[in-house]
């Protein structure tokens, strides 16, 4: 049974090709088109997952959509009438996106790729999210964990999930109602301290280490305890109809106070030199430690409610508050379940895969028992001819277009050496040991946000200098954000400080571990100030590639653990191929890149 | 005379639609979109080109584009109110295969610099003294190079001088088109809108009650977890 999972409409199209119960192939939209959160419709991620999979839309057995549009449609011209009189420009712009094309997202779907609109079938956006997240842990029956801004009605959703005869019977336990949103409530705090909802809720998190929970109670009255629901959300703080106008009311201005000025400086560091804290830059800090820590609170009242109602001790957890690394992290420690699984990209971008995994191992000639998947499913690249035009490439004719943090140095010239692959890591060691930053794009690109050593920047995490060159002249990143830390699995218990409880699967970057007093010196760059990190142990089982590099360089400097950054310059997706990877290289400080078996590096003074 | 046409319809801009930073932020997001989306076709274009040459040449000038477009995205807060995010438009391979693939990318690169240079320059002249000038009057000056580099390369590429010169007259007819269609876009947007607001108010007091009932609820009533078809 070969399945087309598509995801779009709202932000993170992707496509996913299932083949009986297993992932073959998934892309997401932005990554070819290079927008980030790219919503349009997926056309060249379906290409390409097509492609990956050596199908064409002729071998497709079915198509299908991740979301009930007629459910969204629904409840969207609900909160578009709901506020009437006042809301008359939100109704005529929600109408026009929706009857002039997102109601009409199914034939569209068949138009386009040219199949018949009974091959095309559909799946309520949760449930897109909870099969991916219980079809992607390998568990035979579990809790789900829904979390996300809204799906089609659902804000959160509780499942009972497990095989019946080799086929995935996923049952709803509750769906918690919009506006009663979790993720909205943070994404409209995200907005209110100035950053991009939707994209940035990652610097809230951050920025939530740096303050004290001093507005807990505050927020506590805001997302109140519900008996139905586990929790609600007073609609008095909010305009979630108007997100993008200002998602917070004059009532949350009173108690919070004034929104901070996109793009003003906040002076907290993660590592080196922080600025001077004024009273409004400590009370955003709080705000924000006071919203994640009543987020948390709300998400283990609903993983007691799963406690109760399903009989399972393993729970998986999946929608766009799933990426929120200090939450998970809590909900293993205290969530009572004795294992927690979250997929890759738990966020909209996987709801394609979940989509494509239900229905081919619905229809699958031979029951499923086991369809996990991992993150290296998406577009491979041959680096070939792109590389063979570096001989050509007049790096000084470059210099003027550097990214603004860049060294500009005359006189540069690029080499290019192709190596085996234990070579390759012994010389990218060497190089991150020297100080280096180095590119590290290998195999198929990983589903989802997280950069897990095959789209990766790596860099000594011990040295504040490198790290600040990284933050500067690479990344752009500011100074709150913590860098994430890649440990190799042989020294995961040196470096990390998993506790007595359940031990998280620290594999793809989802949890925030504490890292061990006695190892935070010789990592110091890779830590948040509240002493955890953002962990991904690499074993040569998961990533033989990264895990090499991490060995190599564990056994130059004694502790096999770098910086593991996304490999992508800032405002955009996660580079895709070697000409984007290229030309990162090229705008900044980034010394050396290590495409599949060739390394490319800057020599100055040639 | 269309010259003259052009400097007015821009004056006219500056002057009365651009009076509020937020119409000019989204001007700024418009140029920021435009550059990226030259990189875009550069690079994609690149995929058709053989001669490794010729791809750094078109490699070096995506950089340039790039950063571009990145001082476009940089200057953005200083008239807006909200973080930049970047306009998404539903890309379109132009050329997807065959051999002219590559030059016919460079064609639509070219015309969109030569536009984007006489559009800027006219901005430039027209703009009080602020960040948006100065970063046009920068871009021009890289711009106007631009345009003579990607002629030559477009000729390097394989074209021959008649096949540039209709290649870039398809393009300028495709973009004509494009601006005819947006117009049309316009204008249907107009009568819908002015529909859309009557429904509201006409169909708003009988309905808004059942909405807000349908709020108040804290839990999904209906079931809609499994799979359907139309």
């Amino acid at each position: 049974m070969k399945v087309l999972g598509v995801s779009y409409g709202y932000h993170d199209a992707s496509a996913c090709v299932a083949v009986d119960g297993e992932v073959r192939a998934a892309c997401a939209e932005e990554r070819e088109t290079r927008q980030k959160h790219d919503a349009n419709f997926p056309a060249f991620a379906i290409e390409r997952a097509l492609a990956d999979a050596g199908l064409t839309v002729a071998d497709l057995d079915e198509v299908v959509f991740h979301e009930d549009p007629h459910a969204k449609f629904s409840r969207v011209l609900c909160a578009a009438m709901a506020p009437y009189p006042r809301s008359r420009s939100e109704f005529v712009n929600a109408m026009k996106a929706w009857l002039g094309r997102k109601l009409w997202a199914l034939g569209s779907l068949a138009g386009r790729l040219d199949v018949p609109l009974e091959r095309v079938s559909y799946l309520g956006h949760h449930f897109s999210h909870a099969v991916q997240a219980f079809m992607g842990s390998g568990f035979d029956d579990a809790a789900v964990l829904v979390l996300d801004a809204v799906g089609d009605w659902a804000c959160s959703a509780l499942y009972a999930a497990r095989y019946v005869d080799g086929r995935p019977v996923i049952e709803r336990v509750l769906e918690v109602a919009y506006p009663n949103s979790l993720g909205l409530v943070y994404s409209a705090v995200t907005a209110w301290l100035g950053f991009s909802p939707n994209d940035s809720e990652c610097s809230t998190m951050a920025l939530a280490a740096f303050g004290r929970p001093i507005y807990a109670e505050a927020f506590r009255e805001v997302i109140p305890e519900d008996p139905e629901a586990g929790y609600a959300v007073d609609p008095a703080y909010f305009n979630f109809q108007r997100f993008y106008q200002g998602p917070v009311t004059e009532r949350f201005i009173e108690r919070f106070g004034a929104a901070r000025a996109p793009g003003s400086p906040l002076p907290f560091a993660c590592f080196g030199e922080g600025g001077a804290v004024s009273e409004d830059h400590q009370r955003y800090a709080d705000v924000a430690a006071s919203v994640q820590l009543v987020l948390e609170e709300r998400a283990l009242g609903l993983c007691a409610t799963l406690r109760a109602r399903v009989p399972s001790e393993r729970l998986c957890m999946a929608g766009g508050v799933a990426l929120n690394c200090v939450l998970n992290a809590r909900v293993v420690r205290e969530g009572g379940f004795r294992e927690v699984f979250i997929p890759p990209d738990p966020g909209d971008g996987g709801t394609s895969v979940g989509a494509a995994l239900y229905v081919s191992a619905l229809r699958a000639r031979e029951p499923v028992t086991v369809a996990r998947y991992g993150p290296y499913v998406g577009p491979r690249v041959d680096e070939g001819d792109d590389l063979e035009l570096i001989e050509h490439v007049k790096p000084d004719h470059a210099l003027p277009y550097l990214k603004p943090g860049a060294e500009r140095v005359a006189g540069v010239r690029w080499r290019r050496a192709r190596l085996e692959p234990d070579a390759l890591a012994e010389e990218v060691a060497r190089r991150l040991f020297a100080g280096e930053v180095v590119g590290w794009f290998q195999g198929r690109a990983e589903l989802g946000p997280r950069a897990l050593g095959n789209r990766s920047i790596l860099a000594r995490a011990d040295d504040v200098a490198v790290a600040t060159r990284l933050s500067r002249a690479v990344k752009e990143r500011a100074a709150y954000r913590p860098y994430a830390l890649a440990v190799a699995r042989e020294e995961a218990d040196a470096v990390l400080d998993f506790g007595d409880g359940p031990r998280p699967d620290a594999r793809w970057m989802q949890y925030a571990v504490r890292v061990r007093d006695e190892a935070r010196g010789r990592v110091r760059c890779g830590l948040h100030v509240d002493g955890t990190t953002r962990a991904q142990v690499c074993g040569a089982d998961d990533n033989p590639g990264l895990h090499a590099v991490l060995t190599a360089f564990g056994r130059l400097s004694g502790t096999a653990a770098l910086i593991n950054t996304s490999f992508n310059p800032s405002g955009y997706p996660i580079v895709a191929t070697t000409v984007e990877a290229l030309a990162m290289f090229a705008r900044t400080d980034m010394a050396a890149l290590a495409v599949n078996g060739s390394l490319v590096w800057k020599e100055r003074g040639a | 005379m269309s010259g003259l046409i052009e400097r007015l319809t821009v004056r006219l801009t500056v002057r009365f639609l651009w009076r509020s930073p937020a119409a000019v932020a989204e001007a700024v997001r418009g140029f920021q979109a435009t550059e990226a989306d030259g990189v875009w076709h550069l690079r994609r274009g690149m995929r058709a080109v053989r001669d490794p040459k010729q791809r750094a040449e078109m490699f070096t000038h995506s950089l340039e584009e790039e950063s571009h477009a990145d001082e476009f995205a940089a200057i953005y807060p200083a008239y807006a109110r909200a973080p930049f995010a970047a306009r998404h438009y539903e890309r379109r391979d132009l050329y997807p295969a065959g051999d002219d693939a590559g030059w016919r990318a460079m064609a639509y690169v070219n015309v969109g610099e030569d536009d984007a240079t006489a559009r800027f320059k006219l901005l430039a002249d027209a703009l009080e003294d602020g960040p948006l000038r100065d970063s046009l009057r920068r871009i021009v000056k890289d711009e106007e190079g631009h345009v003579h580099l990607t002629q030559a390369m477009l000729l390097r590429m394989g074209a021959t001088a008649s096949e540039a010169a209709a290649a870039q007259r398809d393009v300028r007819l495709a973009r004509a088109w494009d601006a005819w269609l947006r117009a049309g876009k316009r204008a249907v947007n107009a009568v819908a809108v002015a529909l859309l607001s009557a429904a509201y108010w006409l169909a708003g007091p009988f309905v808004a009650g059942a909405a807000r009932a349908r709020l108040r609820r804290r839990v999904v009533a209906h079931d809609n977890n499994q799979l359907k078809r139309l």
